[in-house]
């Protein structure tokens, strides 16, 4: 489903603008989401998307292999660091995910739970990004391969 | 930190699960061992969560600091924190005989092999203990999708039977969120405990009335119901031998739990009128579910559909127990649940040994496998013996009690379904054990491959020891069930 690069240059040079953007806006999503609507979720399907519509315009080049195979290995990455954050909170005598337990020094509960909440949140769009990432090279390798178990 | 136990129970596995992909880009031959030592710390873990819910008293854990109703609880109490033992154990049991049978059972899938089991056990620990109706579902989703892709492992024909398992599976979900989502319309709440104080005067209303019914139907379809239990049999024949006792001790057991939950925890107290009517109905999808598991069972011909029917009369038993108007049924019902999730594996595992060492599938090939080992008959009838319910094994124990209550609650079909049950248990195991004790090798089987070593032999003993051990000294643990669900 990944080809070789798209042969337009219009749209060639729109996404080599597009991709930044969206990105830049993922993040600010992802910050956002302390204070209105977005967060983990959202930023990392935003990034996600923006890695999906480079794959697809730019296709198939010899560093994008190399990704993919790296990128299936680091599937549970980002719920690793959202249960780790979580389990964190265990030794500050807190209850699970409780982030007021979460022992940080020179820092007072409100700005460890802004913390603590905001890296989780991380956690969370990092492990979006690349389950989405993931399943489109996953289609990538079957079509390739035309093996239906890869 | 007694308290925090049961998040830890979860957590351990959950955090190796989302590690093993990066562990076994790694290193590959890291994921088991980093497998078995999740599920070791797990079961000490929980081991010692029933330690402490024995000795202090149950722990009612808020997720986040936040207290419910408004956050999200968890229920250690003798139940869940038995349950959350039983289920670390039976997968520990299971990575013992699994890694007899090697990576090439696996078809080549052991990061996702050993990460999609220690998924599971985090998600069976997660609906074990969860308060409400909504982080049910959640837990619900993570056993399933774990369990549809531990069928697909052997890929071919597994593909397909994991493909209707993955649908029906979604159907019954989705009719779980829907009953879900007329409750909170009703209520505004989704904790249990909380339900049952708004639940009453709100009874007459359709909505309540569909809640139940749409939570029950997809409930049923998850715990193999009889008139609904079509995926399980072909499920777990096709799963690959090393992950088909943790998915028939654990999977349709997890759904049971829950609607045991909602029921005796939810529904039950706050529902003084309607009781009856609700009462009728489970006792009659148990009686009906109990009597045609067993006499589908008759009719089978291979030793792990055999098993699976059996599972689906079990279940039936449960819902009896269930559906009386008595605790000492309730809590019978509840033991014999605990009880059957050890039989099941235990059965399993036997089907699984015989499969790898003697090459034998159906029924009729053990006369000529020459399955003369003590470590493998022994077990198998150790676990016949419990699930017939003979004394001194932990299923007479549960049986007994759901007998006694069936009669305290003046149910005499009830009783006369689970007696026929019964018979019809001893019916179905005859053929199994009659060929097994005549069993003489013939030259066209072969000779037996592998050797038993000590984890397959262990996963083998231990749960016959566990069947006998709960029927010897269940007593202390069948009044705890008692005092959980109410009675005296």
């Amino acid at each position: 489903m990944i080809q070789p690069p798209y042969d337009s240059l219009i749209c060639r040079r729109t996404v080599r603008m597009l991709v930044p953007m969206v990105q830049i806006f993922a993040v600010y999503v992802l910050f956002f989401g302390q204070y209105g609507p977005g967060g983990g979720f959202v930023a990392g399907v935003m990034f996600a998307a923006s890695v999906v519509v480079d794959l697809l315009v730019f296709g198939d080049r010899e560093e994008t292999r190399q990704a993919a195979e790296r990128l299936l290995a680091s599937d549970g990455v980002g719920l690793l660091i959202f249960a780790g954050i979580g389990g964190l909170c265990l030794i500050g005598g807190g209850a699970y995910l409780d982030y007021s337990g979460l022992v940080i020094p020179g820092l007072d509960e409100a700005e460890r739970r802004h913390l603590a909440i905001l890296l989780t949140q991380a956690g969370v769009g990092i492990d979006i990004a690349i389950a989405s990432i993931s399943i489109v090279f996953s289609l990538w390798r079957a079509g390739e391969t035309g093996d239906e178990h890869a | 930190m007694t308290q925090s136990l049961p998040a830890l129970v979860f957590m351990v596995p959950l955090t190796a699960a989302v590690a093993m992909p990066v562990v076994g880009h790694w290193k590959r031959s890291a994921c088991r061992p980093l497998t078995v030592a999740a599920t070791i710390a797990m079961a000490v873990l929980a081991a010692a969560s029933l330690f402490s819910v024995g000795t202090f008293g149950p722990v009612r854990y808020a997720l986040g600091g936040w207290q419910a109703p408004l956050g999200i609880e968890w229920i250690a109490d003798e139940v869940s924190a038995t349950m959350a033992a039983i289920a670390s154990v039976v997968g520990l049991l299971v990575l013992g005989f699994s890694g007899a049978l090697g990576e090439a059972s696996l078809s080549g899938r052991t990061v996702p092999y050993h990460s999609t089991v220690l998924l599971l056990l985090a998600g069976v620990v997660g609906v074990i203990y969860a308060g409400d109706l909504f982080n049910i579902f959640v837990f619900l989703e993570v056993v399933s999708l774990a369990a549809y892709a531990l069928v697909a492992v052997p890929g071919g024909r597994a593909l397909l039977s994991a493909f209707r398992y993955l649908m029906i599976g979604a159907l019954a979900t989705t009719f779980y969120l829907l009953g879900v989502a007329y409750f909170y319309a009703l209520t505004g709440t989704l904790n249990i405990a909380d339900l049952a104080q708004r639940l009453p005067g709100l009874l007459e209303s359709k909505a309540a009335v569909g809640g139940i019914a749409f939570i029950l139907i997809g409930l049923a379809i998850k715990m193999a119901l009889l008139p609904v239990h079509a995926w399980l049999p072909d499920a777990y024949a096709d799963a690959p031998d090393s992950a088909a006792p943790l998915l028939a001790a654990l999977v349709t057991k997890a759904a049971i739990l829950v609607w045991a939950r909602i029921l005796l925890w939810g529904i039950i107290p706050a529902n003084a009128d309607a009781e009856q009517i609700l009462y009728a109905i489970v006792s009659g999808l148990g009686i009906v579910a109990s009597v045609g598991g067993a006499l589908l069972a008759m009719r089978q011909t291979e030793i792990k559909r055999i098993f699976a029917y059996g599972g689906i009369a079990h279940i039936g038993l449960v819902m009896v127990g269930l559906g009386q108007a008595s605790a000492k049924a309730a809590a019978g019902a509840l033991y014999y649940l605990v009880n059957d999730a050890v039989m099941q594996a235990g059965l399993f595992i036997f089907a699984g040994v015989v499969a790898w060492r003697y090459r034998v599938r159906a029924v009729d090939d053990i006369t000529g496998a020459g399955i003369r080992n003590p470590w493998v008959v022994a077990p198998l009838v150790i676990a016949a013996v419990g699930m017939v319910g003979i004394p001194p094994t932990g299923g007479f124990v549960g049986k007994w009690n759901i007998l006694l209550g069936t009669m305290e609650a003046g149910n005499p079909f009830a009783a006369a379904a689970l007696v026929l049950t019964t018979l019809l248990t001893l019916a179905y195991f005859a053929p199994v054990l009659e060929r097994i004790f005549r069993s003489q090798r013939m030259s066209r089987m072969g000779e037996p491959r592998g050797e038993l070593g000590w984890p397959v032999r262990l996963s083998m003993a231990v749960p016959a020891a566990l069947v006998l051990g709960l029927g010897i000294f269940g007593d202390g643990l069948m009044s705890a069930f008692l005092r959980v669900v109410g009675g005296p």
